[in-house]
């Protein structure tokens, strides 16, 4: 059960570095932020500012060195990585700039997974429905490699929405993409947010995507980049 | 040069991948196993030829009715040959009330030239001596309790008081198993003065010579050449021991299959890790050649890492081999004495040059075809397509395993056998792996979702799970052949010699004893009583040519034919004989018939039809050939190369030959039954069956340590089959883990892939082991109504899919821990 008055991720004051060749490196430093159900939210910043290592902490794939993430009220860095997994099961969706579609697995297989590892007898007809709805129907028993770029993410996303998580990660969604099909894939992501109600957070260093959000915080080396118009979101 | 250097610099950035130190592992488990193996062939043989010396106390020889003049032993002490002269005959010996028929050898004292002559002292120490001095005398133990003396005392022999010096414990004999009762070893300087050796006496003659081959060789051509004195004889060790022969090349086969199944595992693994780096390069081709680098540059450096990697690992395997091989060698050498002790080299070269091939073989083709990948594919790998021309270079790896079969194998049949075997495996397993992946999609969404993902798991990776079940089939195959199969034989074999096998044989016992004598046996607790006439006669005349007229290619056939032949009859065919030509004639042809051995046959040119003269005695009978027999000399029955009809042979001058089997420790009734059928001798063959029954015990052991071998083979096909879809594993569970799988679920999952991959395997391998081993065991091994142990390897099979499942998930257990992040940072 959610309260409608909490924020549905919360992280205050997280901080990460990674150990490399030259001693330690900071990566993230004291970021805070907040973000409200049903909300989108862009995370803008230059390569290796450290949008995809804050994307990973909110997703609860890692924790952070210090700080605190909390996801629907559940604190994650209280969380055992067996925790998080079934958290991330229940609540998260994600597409990733490379698709990582299964291969061997048709699009059909592939939007099914999520749903395979809760057990979900229904898994293959709610599959159907989710490529309905990108539209990708006729597609179903297609694989990947016999998918273009374009239909690759739309069945990525997909999966990605298929199990009904109240928030959706995306990794530079249209990194890979031709601007149309990408604005394309954009209009779908954005249309799947207002009607589920899926709150987006999206990684993009596209200034165009990120104004297509609600909020958004910009990173540089590790820092939020306190914004003149206000839209820096702050805890 | 250039490109040497750039092949080796390649390869020493890339020796961390898993699947380039698998390669190089197998390929030093192929030519380590390779080259044990064909190292201690190569000295079992040696040591066989060495102890076939031993057993006729020299390495050539003459024995002949009469003394050799001395121009022979004179020709071979100038080249340099080491001589000594004996002679063998019966004599009454006599102490006290005593008395006892002996079979004497009068030695001079340097017997003998091989082999040793084992003595027991008065206070029962054995030690290693030569022929007696004059004056003494060594005797067995049968003549000792026959005549009821010890060691010490005095006994007379000859017409000559002479004093026991020594119990003899064992001698190297003329090689002949039906030789003679008790034995005495007296000094030939004795026998000669006594008179025993004068014209007239009954006395062989042998001239035993020993050196080095070339010497023995030239001195034997030379021999040749010169009239020998009527009714001479060679003796040489090829001729003796044929059971024993026997015994070593059975022993031989199961070595050979060993290490031929070790080396075809280890081409498995190859392969499997070739597949995986060839992957591995492709986008690092595809750059190469979209950057302007030509076909056959890349070719080049591929092939030049690949001989970087392949000639040290050889190397190493060459020098593991060497030294393994000695140190099997120095646990295996109780077998025989004084065999050389140089360590042959030219098998473990031989067995890296075969490693080479089966690296080349099985690497060759998917590393040739990535020469082809076009520089379109640094944009796209999917638009990579199979080049068919090289479709051809996957024949290399069957024409190498074909090769590798054939020149391991001691026979075209153990080398077809094998082949058709461990092809029907693959195939079976192939087809049982796609059934399974074809039920996956039908039944996975019914199932457990862990098992679910498991079938999702093996049909995500449909290729690789074909291959990986064929190779695990092939390689549990070559396991339980050599585990459960291989002993099973050898035990099949074992049990081919039971402990009741004969072990005395009686000779000369006349028609009026035999009804006595069978009752007698039977007071003293003998049993397996069978008696068999014996006649000795000449063959004469073949289709009524004389025989003295005719040119035979085999040298052996002269001697053959001036030999005394033993002939026997028999109506219905005796056990161990196997008619394969023409027909048996049974108790009562219209004509007289005889049967011949095959290694008559092929002796004297001789088909069915053919018409044999023989004399015997006064008499003599034209036999036609009726039928060509196979007679298995290693079953230590009485066996004749020449069997007659009984209705044409029964009234030729005979006498009979009794064999038994007598149990331990009734010495003295024996020798008491020895001096009551005084006419009769008696010989012991029990030292020859407890030397057989040795060599298949130790055989038994070296096929078991050499198993190592095959263990360390089948877990590196399992690792290469692991490291060939290890990153797709890790990217797959990363991905499973993003999604909210429980590491539980992976590892279930995985379990249950890696159980389903496991039975596929075990069940192929179990099916194909008992198969392989039926058909082995009856067309290689001759065991009669062998039956593969199916208990054993349908519990094997079962193992099979839990180890196969507990070696899986311990592979797997890196990649269930692959932290969800390394998704995000791949992209």
């Amino acid at each position: 059960m959610s309260d409608s008055s909490r924020p549905l991720l919360q992280a205050c004051d997280v901080s990460k570095s990674v150990s490399g060749p030259e001693g330690k490196l900071e990566i993230l430093s004291k970021v805070s932020l907040r973000i409200e159900p049903g909300e989108s939210f862009a995370i803008v910043g230059a390569s290796g500012s450290g949008k995809t290592t804050l994307l990973g902490l909110l997703a609860g794939l890692d924790v952070p060195d210090s700080g605190s993430i909390a996801l629907d009220g559940h604190a994650l860095d209280q969380l055992d990585e067996e925790a998080r997994a079934d958290l991330r099961r229940r609540l998260v969706g994600f597409v990733f700039q490379s698709f990582h579609l299964l291969p061997a697995l048709t699009a059909e297989e592939n939007v099914m997974l999520p749903l395979e590892l809760e057990g979900n007898s229904a898994a293959r007809q709610r599959a159907r429905e989710a490529l309905d709805a990108v539209g990708l129907s006729p597609r179903r028993r297609h694989y990947p490699a016999q998918l273009s770029g374009g239909e690759q993410q739309r069945v990525a996303i997909a999966r990605a929405f298929v199990h009904g998580p109240r928030v959706l990660f995306a990794d530079e969604p249209t990194g890979n993409l031709d601007q149309r099909t990408g604005r394309h894939v954009c209009d779908l992501l954005f249309a799947l947010n207002r009607d589920h109600q899926t709150t987006l957070v999206l990684v993009t260093h596209d200034a165009t995507l990120a104004g297509r959000c609600q909020r958004g915080i910009e990173l540089d080396e590790g820092r939020v980049v306190p914004s003149a118009s206000g839209t820096s979101a702050s805890a | 040069m250039k490109m040497l250097l750039l092949a080796l610099r390649n390869l020493r950035r890339e020796w961390h991948l898993p699947e380039l130190r698998t390669l190089a592992a197998s390929l030093v488990l192929a030519v380590v196993a390779l080259g044990v193996v064909a190292t201690l062939a190569t000295r079992i043989e040696r040591g066989m030829l060495a102890s076939a010396a031993e057993l006729i106390g020299g390495d050539i020889g003459i024995s002949a009715p009469q003394a050799l003049p001395d121009t022979y032993s004179t020709a071979a002490r100038n080249d340099g040959l080491k001589v000594t002269r004996s002679a063998s005959f019966p004599s009454v010996a006599f102490a006290g009330q005593h008395s006892q028929l002996l079979d004497v050898d009068a030695v001079d004292l340097h017997y003998p030239l091989r082999g040793t002559l084992e003595l027991a002292d008065a206070s029962g120490h054995s030690h290693v001596g030569h022929g007696p001095a004059p004056g003494g005398v060594y005797l067995d133990h049968r003549a000792l309790v026959g005549l009821g003396l010890a060691v010490g005392q005095r006994v007379q022999l000859g017409g000559r008081e002479l004093t026991i010096e020594a119990e003899l414990l064992r001698q190297p004999d003329g090689g002949e198993l039906l030789a003679l009762a008790p034995r005495a070893l007296m000094s030939l300087t004795d026998a000669e003065a006594a008179g025993l050796l004068g014209v007239g006496s009954r006395a062989r003659h042998r001239l035993l010579l020993a050196g080095e081959p070339d010497a023995i060789r030239r001195w034997r051509h030379w021999a040749q050449s010169t009239t020998l004195p009527q009714g001479s004889q060679w003796i040489t060790p090829e001729q003796t021991q044929q059971r024993m022969r026997s015994a070593f090349d059975r022993a031989g086969a199961f070595l050979r299959l060993t290490a031929l199944l070790s080396a075809l595992l280890a081409g498995i693994a190859i392969a499997l890790s070739a597949q995986r780096y060839a992957r591995r390069k492709t986008t690092e081709v595809a750059l190469l050649r979209a950057l302007g680098t030509s076909r056959r540059r890349v070719l080049g450096l591929l092939l030049g890492t690949l001989a970087a990697l392949a000639l040290p690992a050889a190397a190493l395997g060459l020098v593991l081999a060497l030294g393994l091989s000695q140190l099997a060698w120095l646990l295996a050498s109780q077998l025989f004495t004084s065999v050389p002790t140089v360590l042959p080299l030219a098998p473990s070269f031989a067995a890296a040059a075969m490693g080479i091939a089966v690296l080349i073989g099985f690497a060759l083709p998917p590393l040739a075809r990535l020469s082809e990948v076009p520089p379109v594919a640094v944009f796209r790998q999917s638009v990579t397509r199979r080049a068919r021309r090289f479709d051809a270079l996957y024949l290399i790896p069957v024409l190498v395993a074909l090769g590798l079969i054939w020149s391991q194998s001691s026979s075209l049949k153990l080398a077809g056998i094998l082949a058709a075997s461990l092809f029907g495996v693959a195939l079976v397993a192939a087809l049982l792996a796609a059934l399974l992946l074809w039920l996956a999609r039908r039944i996975a969404p019914g199932v457990h979702p862990a098992l679910r993902l498991g079938l999702a798991a093996l049909a995500r990776r449909r290729t690789l799970s074909l291959i990986q079940a064929t190779a695990l089939s092939l390689g549990l195959c070559a396991l339980l052949l050599l585990a459960i199969v291989a002993p099973a034989l050898l035990q099949g074999w074992r049990q081919e010699l039971p402990a009741d096998t004969p072990n005395w044989f009686a000779l000369n016992l006349q028609d009026d004893q035999r009804a006595d004598f069978a009752q007698a046996l039977q007071g003293i607790g003998a049993d397996q009583l069978n008696m068999l006439p014996l006649a000795v006669g000449k063959l004469t005349a073949i289709n009524g040519r004389p025989i003295d007229q005719l040119h035979f290619a085999e040298a052996r056939a002269k001697e053959w034919a001036d030999r005394q032949l033993r002939l026997s009859w028999a109506g219905p065919l005796p056990q161990a004989n196997e008619v394969i030509a023409g027909r048996w004639a049974g108790a009562a042809p219209a004509q007289a018939e005889v049967s011949i051995d095959t290694m008559w046959r092929d002796m004297f040119a001789l088909k069915l039809g053919d018409t044999l003269r023989f004399d015997v005695g006064e008499r003599s009978i034209d036999a036609k050939v009726g039928s060509i027999r196979k007679v298995d000399w290693s079953s230590f029955r009485v066996n004749f190369f020449l069997l007659l009809d009984p209705a044409h042979a029964s009234d030729l001058p005979h006498t009979w030959l009794a064999s038994f089997h007598l149990p331990g420790g009734h010495a003295k009734a024996l020798a008491r039954l020895s001096r009551d059928y005084a006419n009769l001798s008696l010989v012991d063959v029990d030292s020859l069956l407890d030397r057989v029954r040795e060599i298949v015990d130790r055989v038994g052991n070296a096929v078991r340590w050499i198993l190592g071998f095959s263990l360390l083979a089948g877990a590196l096909v399992l690792a290469a089959s692991l490291a060939a879809s290890a990153a797709e594993r890790r990217h797959e569970a990363a991905l499973l883990r993003t999604l909210g799988a429980r590491r539980g679920q992976l590892r279930l999952a995985a379990a249950c892939e890696f159980a389903l991959l496991g039975l596929v395997a075990g069940l192929t391998a179990a099916l194909g082991a008992a198969g392989a081993g039926l058909w082995l065991g009856q067309a290689v091994f001759h065991i009669d109504r062998f039956v593969p142990p199916l208990w054993p390897l349908a519990s094997a099979a079962l193992a099979a899919a839990l180890v196969v499942m507990l070696l899986g998930l311990a592979g797997t257990r890196k990649v269930i821990r692959t932290p969800p992040m390394r998704l995000l940072r791949e992209d």
